[in-house]
């Protein structure tokens, strides 16, 4: 860095500051996500150290969710890993955007940027820099956004975590983690291509679902994206 | 120590950085054609679909679609809830309620 640390600059930390406030709107869809997340993933049988460590480390909500049925039937680690890769993969779509932002940037700052980049703070991100363009300190806004973020996040989550020790199995909380993603999956819907790809996805991979080492999920997504695919590609022919 | 979850931890950890990161970090050589992009876009909707499938409608290892169906009932209630309300929360107690009016009713 040289000279003085970037961190003591007065306009720097003042961006950082404004970056956390900037997402403070949407900490309570952030808290209720992150105890739902916590709750469900004791509730299907996880150990609190390992749903404490999940969560700090992982660090992706949906994803998580994704996990919980697959490590509970003892899928194979990759099998895990890939769904939840799959899951995610919406944050190769935001990077793509914030790459143009980012660049000027060093590597390990983004790296660390985009490790923690989360869907509301990318969407605060993006809507200020369409207003202002590479505006200055940019990177201490978009740390203090995701940092405020994932603080809110864990404690959230770590509060659902311990929580869900107290509350007795029969009320079937387990389930509230496939609710949640059901409550992702229906806005995700609202275009052709989407629904085609959802309407295929959810029944091959439930006819797939006895194929060995959890392959049934996989032909289940690609199917569907084959079938969303193609229907862009039909809708965009006929515009 | 269980090594299956710490496999999965650090499987999960690589999946999150790599899906939000390795964009930003390659840099502007590496560009995503259109054909690719649509892909990505649709994805996640159906890894979301292909995962909640079969936590509904399959039951004790066969595919249940009758009314009998506690969490096939409970997943439409929850679906409903949430296109009326459009509240992730709403859509949960929904479908956990449906769910405990079953249990109370069948007794199990």
């Amino acid at each position: 860095m040289g000279g003085r640390a970037f961190y003591r600059d007065p306009a720097w930390r003042e961006e950082l500051r404004r970056g956390a406030r900037s997402v403070l709107p949407a900490t309570p869809g952030v808290v209720a996500w992150g105890l739902v997340t916590g709750v469900a993933m004791v509730k299907s049988g996880l150990a609190v150290p390992w749903a404490i460590l999940i969560s700090l480390t992982v660090y992706a909500g949906s994803a998580q969710l994704a996990s919980l049925p697959l490590i509970a039937a003892g899928q194979p680690f990759w099998i895990v890993a890939l769904a939840g890769f799959v899951t995610n993969m919406r944050f190769i779509i935001y990077s793509a955007s914030l790459r143009r932002l980012l660049e000027t940037y060093s590597l390990r700052r983004r790296a660390v940027l985009g490790y923690f980049t989360g869907d509301f703070t990318f969407a605060m991100f993006m809507e200020r820099a369409n207003r202002e363009g590479e505006f200055a300190d940019r990177d201490a806004w978009f740390l203090g956004a995701c940092w405020f973020n994932w603080l809110m996040w864990q404690i959230a989550s770590i509060v659902g975590i311990v929580a869900a020790t107290a509350i007795p199995a029969a009320w079937g909380l387990q389930f509230a983690g496939t609710l949640a993603l059901l409550a992702l999956a229906i806005p995700a819907c609202v275009q052709w291509p989407a629904l085609s790809g959802a309407a295929v996805a959810a029944p091959v991979a439930v006819l797939a679902r006895g194929l060995p080492l959890g392959l049934g999920l996989i032909v289940g997504i690609v199917a569907g994206i084959a079938a969303a695919v193609l229907v862009d590609a039909m809708v965009a022919r006929r515009k | 120590m269980n090594i299956y979850l710490l496999l999965v931890t650090i499987g999960m950890v690589l999946a999150t950085f790599l899906t939000r990161a390795a964009l930003l970090l390659v840099g502007q050589r590496f560009k995503l054609s259109p054909r690719v992009e649509a892909a990505l876009r649709f994805a996640p909707v159906c890894a979301l679909a292909a995962l909640i499938a079969p936590e509904i409608v399959v039951r004790s290892g066969t595919v249940d679609l009758s009314l009998a169906n506690s969490h096939l009932v409970a997943a439409a209630a929850a679906a409903g809830v949430f296109l009326w309300k459009r509240s992730m929360v709403g859509c949960i107690v929904a479908g956990l309620l449906v769910l405990t009016a079953f249990r109370l009713g069948t007794g199990g």
